[in-house]
């Protein structure tokens, strides 16, 4: 029969649970907050953390992963036994490289680089904190994954011969040549630390990462390096092989060299350390899944006190509305009838809270990836997932309340004031 | 179930007086309510409070009858049982051959929605929904479509006089007004009962008039009609008055 047709009943839910949120707005401010926080905290940081991961996985695909290193002090120091332990070490020298290029048949490019941080002049204009990296040979632009934009790259009679030459990366254009075109830059010369060095080529821009230019360097030959900074600093060797699947072998082939060229390793250390970009990663990796767990954590604390906030608004307004409930059961209204007014309400509120959530932690996230500059991955499925949940939170809060107001007696609620 | 206590005190006029049809076991099928020693015991802490004590009746479809009694009689605890608001302590209440005593509380919503209108002394009307929309409210839980509703309602509404009032909301009306939107409610669904618990009492004696020319006019139509008043001249208007005292029956006669 007709009156188990309740679209009717459930669209009237719906009309009254809209009317009832927009005349108490202050009130549904009020429920709001807990939600919106919650939801903001968690797609705010999925956001970030997705558009970071992209950057990240761009980043070390440029070198990719056929590249490991061997040095004395790990670029990552864990601990402080582990710093006084790598300080313990001999010096990782050019000999050390030699002997790998000639031992290890899986290496296929092997080069040193050896880094200082120097201010860079040209003209009046001048560069702070510029990496210098000298490397030999000039594979090590390839092992680093950087191209020659303008101009050229030294030879490696010229890089042996400890002259004065230099390539730039993209960021000396801008600081030092005022933004002019490439070519401009290439037989200039430009002073590192006092020392004239010549411009032989401009690198292609890498961008940056986290914030950090990694264009904000100058390459001279390790020569010349040694020349200007001494040869007694340690230095790290950069190996790369063909492709991924080879790199176990040789990096089992290179500890080997290493150990016989260290002759006695103590127990408690091989004497270098052998690292790959997994370091970063694994590094990065931990980092950001600590940042998951704490915003997890906030999400769910705050989307709790929203929840309980919610469970007393919502039993606030069933006590205030108890006379238009003994209303509704008088006229016919059944105990589901009543049940869904209020729980449509309570999802209601709280789904609103969550759309909130979505937009303000998307914004949130944009704002971070502007300041930052990390591109702003917006994702469908965290969108759903935030709404989702603080629905869930509006049944789950408004449960109970309903319940109540759905089993009120008729006689007692229509006396009610 | 058949031994109720007959409580009636001996009738005066004795051509006038209705006897229930205690002689009959359980209900009388041919009524439209029949009630056997309805019991109302509300349990006051240790104390228990009889509202109602051993009634019994039986109302046949299409009559008018008032209730009267003086306060705290019992008049409204019997009226919500008969409209299904509230269920009996102990006792049978069989309405259009079902017996109601013994329903739950979602069917006894629905016999609320379909059998029975009911009209209050302070309207209890949605302060916040239009006329039309209050007199929608049974034909919504029904499960009646949006145009045919509306039709309902405004044909209710007309029936009522207030064809013209159907946008204003409860405090935009008179209080007589207030009170023919709650009869609309009451009858939009064609109830088989139309009760009314001192319908006038928040009216001033014009508009009582008014409102029980309207009941008079609804019975007239075929409408069963039970009204509690404790105005003489109200109760007059009926065709039958049970007086109450105490909770139980003290009298039941046909004045008409
Ligand atoms: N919920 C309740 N709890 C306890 N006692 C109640 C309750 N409802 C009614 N009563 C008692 O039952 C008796 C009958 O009450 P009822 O409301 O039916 O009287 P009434 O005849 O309608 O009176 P009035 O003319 O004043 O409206 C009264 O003594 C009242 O105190
Ligand atoms: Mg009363």
């Amino acid at each position: 029969m007709r009156y188990s047709f309740r679209l009717t009943a459930i669209w009237e839910a719906f009309r009254v649970a809209t009317a009832s949120l927009r005349a108490n707005k202050l009130r549904t401010a009020l429920t709001l907050i807990g939600i919106v926080v919650g939801v903001t905290a968690v797609i705010a940081v999925v956001t970030i953390i997705k558009g970071l991961d992209q950057t990240v996985a761009q980043t070390f695909s440029s070198q990719g992963s056929t590249v490991f290193s061997i040095s004395k002090n790990p670029q990552i120091i864990k601990s402080r036994e582990e710093f006084i332990k790598a300080n313990r070490r001999k010096d990782v020298t050019h000999e050390d490289a030699e002997a790998i290029a000639r031992l290890c048949p899986a290496c296929w490019r092997v080069g040193i680089a050896a880094n200082a941080v120097e201010t860079v002049k040209y003209a009046d204009q001048k560069a702070e904190n510029v990496r210098i990296r000298g490397v030999d040979p000039t594979t090590m632009f390839d092992i680093d994954g950087v191209t020659i934009d303008v101009g050229r790259i030294w030879s490696d009679t010229e890089g042996a011969s400890g002259r004065d030459i230099c390539v730039i990366g993209a960021d000396m254009l801008k600081n030092l040549f005022s933004d002019a075109p490439s070519d401009r830059a290439v037989g200039q010369e430009i002073r590192i630390d006092g020392r004239p060095y010549l411009v032989l080529g401009v690198l292609e821009p890498l961008g940056s990462i986290f914030g950090f230019s990694r264009d904000n360097v100058v390459y001279i030959p390790y020569s010349t390096y040694q020349k200007a900074y001494g040869g007694r600093r340690s230095l790290v060797v950069f190996i790369q092989v063909p492709d991924a699947g080879q790199l176990e072998i040789a990096e089992d082939q290179v500890r080997t060299i290493m150990r016989n060229r260290r002759g006695h390793a103590t127990d408690e250390d091989e004497g270098f350390a052998l690292e790959t970009q997994d370091v970063f990663l694994n590094l990065y990796g931990s980092a950001t899944s600590n940042i998951y767990l704490v915003t997890i954590g906030v999400a769910a604390v705050s989307l709790l006190v929203g929840g309980i906030v919610v469970m007393n608004i919502m039993l606030v307004s069933v006590t205030e509305r108890t006379k238009e409930i003994g209303i509704r059961k008088a006229v016919g209204a059944r105990r589901k009838d009543i049940l869904t007014q209020f729980l449509i309400e309570a999802v209601g509120v709280t789904a609103i809270g969550g759309a909130i959530g979505v937009g303000t932690g998307f914004g949130l996230a944009y704002v971070i990836s502007a300041l930052i500059g990390f591109p702003l991955l917006i994702s469908v499925t965290s969108a759903v997932l935030g709404v989702a949940c603080s629905s869930i939170v509006g049944i789950a809060s408004g449960m109970w309340p309903a319940w109540r107001a759905a089993k009120l007696d008729p006689i007692e609620a229509l006396r009610a004031e | 179930m058949s031994d109720a206590t007959l409580t009636l005190t001996p009738p005066e006029h004795a051509e006038n007086e209705i006897k229930p049809r205690l002689e009959i076991d359980g209900h009388d099928p041919s009524m439209l309510i029949s009630m056997r020693n309805i019991w109302k015991t509300y349990q006051m802490g240790t104390e228990s409070v009889h509202a109602l004590h051993g009634v019994s009746f039986d109302i046949p479809r299409g009559e008018y009858i008032a209730i009267i009694g003086p306060s705290g009689s019992g008049k409204s605890t019997l009226m919500n049982l008969i409209g299904c608001l509230d269920t009996p302590t102990q006792g049978e209440y069989w309405l259009n051959g079902k017996n109601v005593s013994e329903m739950d509380d979602d069917e006894l919503a629905r016999i609320r929605n379909q059998e029975v209108g009911f009209v209050f002394q302070t309207f209890n009307l949605l302060a916040r929904a239009t006329a039309l929309h209050n007199v929608e409210l049974p034909l919504i839980y029904g499960g009646v479509g949006a145009s045919q509703r509306h039709e309902m309602a405004k044909k209710a509404l007309n029936a009522v006089d207030l064809a013209d009032r159907i946008t204003h909301k409860p405090n935009e009306l008179s209080g007589g007004q207030r009170q023919r939107v709650a009869i609309a409610r009451a009858l939009v669904n064609h109830p088989s009962i139309l009760l009314a618990d001192e319908p006038t009492g928040a009216l001033d004696s014009h508009t009582s008039m008014e409102i029980m020319d309207l009941f008079e006019r609804l019975h007239s139509e075929g409408n069963t009609i039970i009204v509690v008043t404790h105005e003489h001249d109200i109760a007059d208007r009926a065709h039958r008055v049970i007086s109450i005292r105490d909770g139980q029956i003290e009298k039941d006669e046909r004045i008409k």
